[in-house]
Parts: structure tokens; C-alpha cells; sequence
């Protein structure tokens, strides 16, 4: 579905990545993993093409995306969660979520989505009429979430969606994404937290200092003790 | 006495209003871009010359010929956020700041060389139209056509702004532009056009300010740093809070030209800027 091949990227000072290549199936929870500054933020920031690669390819469900616009990137179905949440914060917790389907091609089915993101956090009905910065870091993860299902994404990218939460929300996110996953949603997750991204991804690639260091099945990387080095910067 | 009082109240109301047409659209362009257009007055100039070509090739009333200087401006507004300022846009603050300063020099000067410096008048079918209300009360029509068009333009953009699709597009760019890319949203499409309309507006504007006002092709910058302060008065991003200190600013303008002698009574209104900076830096409604 995904395939990202020799990608090097950087932000106008030396290479974040270097030549990273990654694939994601159909239907996939690939767990994209690494400690601080690995290049995990970059790599998905050049998926959604508001960061321009310096080299290598991006193709999605067959076609070439390395430079497509970011609108027209969410159009075919890419949809980040970015990272600290970025919801509007002096918009109500609806219109925030309308904005997740604002794209022409989302348009026609909001109402339908508004329904599923309400099945699926029921406390954002709730809040609906609330300014989206009144919430919690947790609400607001939910609303982030819920924001870029609106899209009707193919491949939803999730950036560091447990940075900052008390373990119940992390639950509640975790618990969401695995029912996604299970309707179907492929899913790239970007995280710090290692445990808890292999304890629902079917794969993981880890990220060192801008370079893939290992990929493999959860149970792989799990028993390697590579992973941690990784982390650690060893 | 009270006479005076009222006449001079209604009075600065009414340049208020002028003034707010001018605000608003300030406004528009600064919170869609996060750039303080320094050359924002100097199209309301470049419209009102653009409406005195119009009269003397055409005979085109100035009301008449927004639907062609309308058009016009929106196009310069464009082409000014596409090709200059996109640009420069994640450049240093000073940079863009001399950059519109520069345009506003390339405006002036421009329009000197085409139009000559001699303060001329527009006329207008309007011009010399007075309303009268009770005996004493005397107001001059295109005065009250600017207000309420001030009035039905801050009417507009509340409802684009709060209540469509575009709104919501265009407060999201304002609010996180990064956010806004990725929920799909073309961010320099949303920016370059309404910067165009912000600049439009003034073609507006410059029509309802046009009849009975002597225009010259250095009065711009007036144009600019009285909605700028408007502009930091209201809030910076309170379409409110804007709207009534532009009005404000008309009332002590007013009252300080009466009421205090000679040409220190121009200072009242930027006394009350000072004071409104000291006490209330937020804006004059907005919540801190």
C-alpha cells in the first residue's frame, strides 16, 4: 500500500534521514519506533509531503507522491496525527472535526463519519460545543484522532499519540486503535513507547539516527536486544 | 452646547465607520497571513485614483466602478501575497515589514508619476447630498453609506468568517496553519485569496471614502497606521474588538478637533491608543 523507498531528508542543516525504506500492507499496524531524534517525526512529515525529501521515492496505492501537495496527499487518504495533538484550540470540539472532511472528497460522507468518531469516543459528543483548548491532553488526543478519521483516511500515521497522557487515556487511544486496525484501517504508529507499540503492531521498524537499524515481526524485535540498544543510543 | 456635542458624536461615528472599513480589512489580510501589510492604506489609494481614472475616461460614478476596481485590487492582492510575500513569509519579521514598506514606496510614487501630487477631488453625484435629521442634526449621505457599509461589511465577514465552510477553513489557517495542511487544506491557496479579498475591500472602501474627500498620493500610510491601531486595540484577532475601536478612534478624533484647541486635538485619539495599551495590552474585549 505504502512504499517508501532511499528516502533522505533534512531540515536545511545535514541529513534526519538517510535512505529509508519502508513498506506497509493493506491492513497493517506497523509500529514505526526509535528513540528522540531518530528521523520517526521526519519520515512521516515527507509521507505527508509538508516536508520535500532531498532524494528517494514515496508511492502510495501504486502511484507516485514524493511531491504531491500535502491537501492532496489527506485527498488520497493519507491522514496524520501529528505530534502534541496541533487541534484548533479557539474552535468547538465539532467544528474541529468538520475540518478533519473538509477535503472534496470527505465532504459528502461528514455526517456519516461524525456519527463513527461519536461511536467511537462517545466523550467528544459530549464536548461538541466546547473550545477544543478547554480540553484535556487525553480529549484532545481523542479529538486528533477523531479529527483525521473525518478524512476517511486509508492510512491513518499517528505521531507519538501517547506523549504526555495519564495510562488511562493511553488505554482508551491504544484500545481505539486496535478496534480500527480490526475494521480494517491500515495504520503506521510512530511512538516512543515501546512495549505498548509492540503489544498491538504486527511489525516494527526501528528508526537509529536516520537509518532503519532493524525491522522484523513484534516478536522479533521484542526478543532482539538490539531494539533497546537502539533506544538507548548505544 | 449639546448640539455641538451630538453633531460632533455623530460625526465621529461616522468617520468611524471609514475608518473601520479599512480595519476590518487589515484585519483579514493580518490574520490569514500573520503579515502586517504596511501598503494596506496605499490601495486604498491606488482603488480611489484607480475610481477618478474611471470618472474622468467613463463618467463612471465611484459606487458604480467598484465592480470594476474591485476585481483590480483583488488581483494586486494576490499577485502581492503570491510573488512577494509567500515568498519572504518565513523570513525574518523586519524583512517583511521593509518589503511592504517598499511596495508602499513603488504605490506612492507610482501613482505620483501617473497622477501628479495636487490634492484633487472626485466628484460625485453624492458629494453634496445632505441628511438632515430633526433641526440640527446634519449628516452627509455618502458619510452614512460608508457606515453602513462599514456596518454591513463587518456583517459579511461575521458570517463567512463563523458560519461557512470557508470560515472554518480560513480561522484553521489562522489558528494552526501546519494542522490545516494536514487536514487537507490547501494553506497557500486559502492565504493568497484572501489576501485578495482583503485588498479588494479596499476598493470598497475607497469608494464609500471618495465622495466630498480630497485625495492625495501620500495619504496612504494615514490609511494604514490608524487601522493598525484600530487593529491592535480590538485584539488583533477580535473582527469585534476591531470594528468598535476603529469607531472609537473616529468619536475621540472628533471630539479632540472640536473640543481641544488647534492641532493638538489630533492627539486625543492616539492618547487613548497609549492608554489602551497600558491597561488593557489584550485588546479592549478580549479576555487576557
Amino acid at each position: 500500500m505504502l512504499e517508501v523507498a532511499g528516502l533522505t531528508a533534512g531540515y536545511g542543516g545535514p541529513n534526519v534521514l538517510e535512505d529509508v525504506s519502508l513498506d506497509v500492507e493493506a491492513g497493517e499496524l506497523v509500529g514505526l519506533l526509535g528513540a528522540n531524534n531518530a528521523g520517526k517525526s521526519t519520515l512521516i512529515n515527507c509521507i505527508s509531503g509538508v516536508l520535500r525529501p532531498r532524494a528517494g521515492s514515496i508511492r502510495f496505492l501504486g502511484e507516485d507522491i514524493t511531491r504531491a501537495k500535502p491537501s492532496d496527499i489527506v485527498s488520497r487518504g493519507i491522514v496524520q496525527v501529528p505530534e502534541g495533538r496541533q487541534v484548533f484550540p479557539r474552535m468547538s470540539v465539532l467544528d474541529n472535526l468538520l475540518l478533519g472532511g473538509t477535503t472534496a472528497v470527505a465532504r459528502p460522507r461528514r455526517a456519516d463519519r461524525l456519527e463513527q468518531v461519536f461511536t467511537l469516543f462517545p466523550r467528544l459528543k459530549e464536548r461538541r460545543p466546547q473550545y477544543a483548548g478547554t480540553l484535556s491532553g487525553g480529549e484532545q488526543q481523542m479529538l486528533a484522532i477523531g479529527r483525521a478519521m473525518m478524512g476517511g483516511p486509508k492510512l491513518l500515521m499517528l505521531d507519538e499519540p501517547s506523549l504526555g497522557l495519564s495510562p488511562l487515556f493511553v488505554q482508551t487511544i491504544f484500545r481505539a486503535l486496535r478496534e480500527l486496525n480490526a475494521q480494517g484501517l491500515t495504520i503506521l504508529l510512530v511512538e516512543q513507547n515501546l512495549n505498548l507499540t509492540l503489544s498491538c503492531a504486527v511489525r516494527g521498524v526501528v528508526l537509529e539516527r536516520g537509518q532503519v537499524a532493524l525491522a522484523g515481526t513484534s516478536a522479533t524485535l521484542r526478543a532482539d536486544p538490539r531494539t533497546r540498544q537502539a533506544y538507548l543510543g548505544l | 452646547m449639546t448640539e455641538l456635542l451630538i453633531q460632533t458624536v455623530v460625526q465621529g461615528l461616522l468617520v468611524g465607520g471609514g475608518y473601520a472599513l479599512v480595519a476590518l480589512s487589515l484585519g483579514l489580510t493580518y490574520n490569514v497571513s500573520g503579515i502586517i501589510n504596511f501598503a494596506h492604506g496605499d490601495f486604498l489609494t491606488l482603488a480611489m485614483y484607480l475610481a477618478l481614472a474611471l470618472q474622468t475616461a467613463w463618467a463612471l460614478d465611484p459606487y458604480v466602478s467598484t465592480v470594476i476596481t474591485f476585481p483590480l485590487l483583488f488581483v494586486s492582492g494576490v499577485a502581492l501575497y503570491w510573488f512577494l510575500l509567500r515568498p519572504v513569509a518565513r523570513s525574518q519579521l523586519l524583512m517583511v515589514i521593509q518589503l511592504t514598506l517598499g511596495v508602499t514606496f513603488v504605490l506612492q510614487n507610482g501613482i505620483l508619476m501617473v497622477f501628479g501630487g495636487q490634492p484633487v477631488r472626485v466628484p460625485s453625484d453624492w458629494e453634496a447630498s445632505l441628511l438632515i435629521l430633526g433641526d440640527s442634526l446634519f449628516l452627509r449621505t455618502p458619510q452614512v453609506l460608508a457606515f453602513a457599509g462599514s456596518l454591513l461589511l463587518a456583517l459579511l465577514l461575521w458570517i463567512v468568517l463563523d458560519h461557512t465552510e470557508t470560515g472554518r477553513r480560513i480561522r484553521a489557517v489562522h489558528q494552526n496553519p501546519r494542522a490545516a495542511a494536514l487536514m487537507g487544506i490547501d494553506v497557500p491557496r486559502v492565504r493568497t485569496l484572501t489576501f485578495g479579498v482583503g485588498i479588494g475591500i479596499q476598493a470598497i472602501a475607497g469608494a464609500l471614502l471618495i465622495p466630498g474627500t480630497p485625495i492625495e498620493p501620500g495619504q496612504g500610510f494615514r490609511y494604514t497606521v490608524i487601522p493598525l491601531m484600530a487593529l491592535v486595540m480590538g485584539g488583533l484577532s477580535d473582527f469585534r474588538g476591531i470594528y468598535l475601536a476603529a469607531i472609537l478612534i473616529g468619536v475621540t478624533e472628533a471630539l479632540g478637533t472640536v473640543f481641544v484647541s488647534g492641532t493638538s486635538g489630533m492627539i486625543v485619539p492616539y492618547a487613548l491608543f497609549v492608554l489602551v495599551l497600558l491597561l488593557r495590552p489584550q485588546g479592549l474585549f478580549r479576555r487576557a
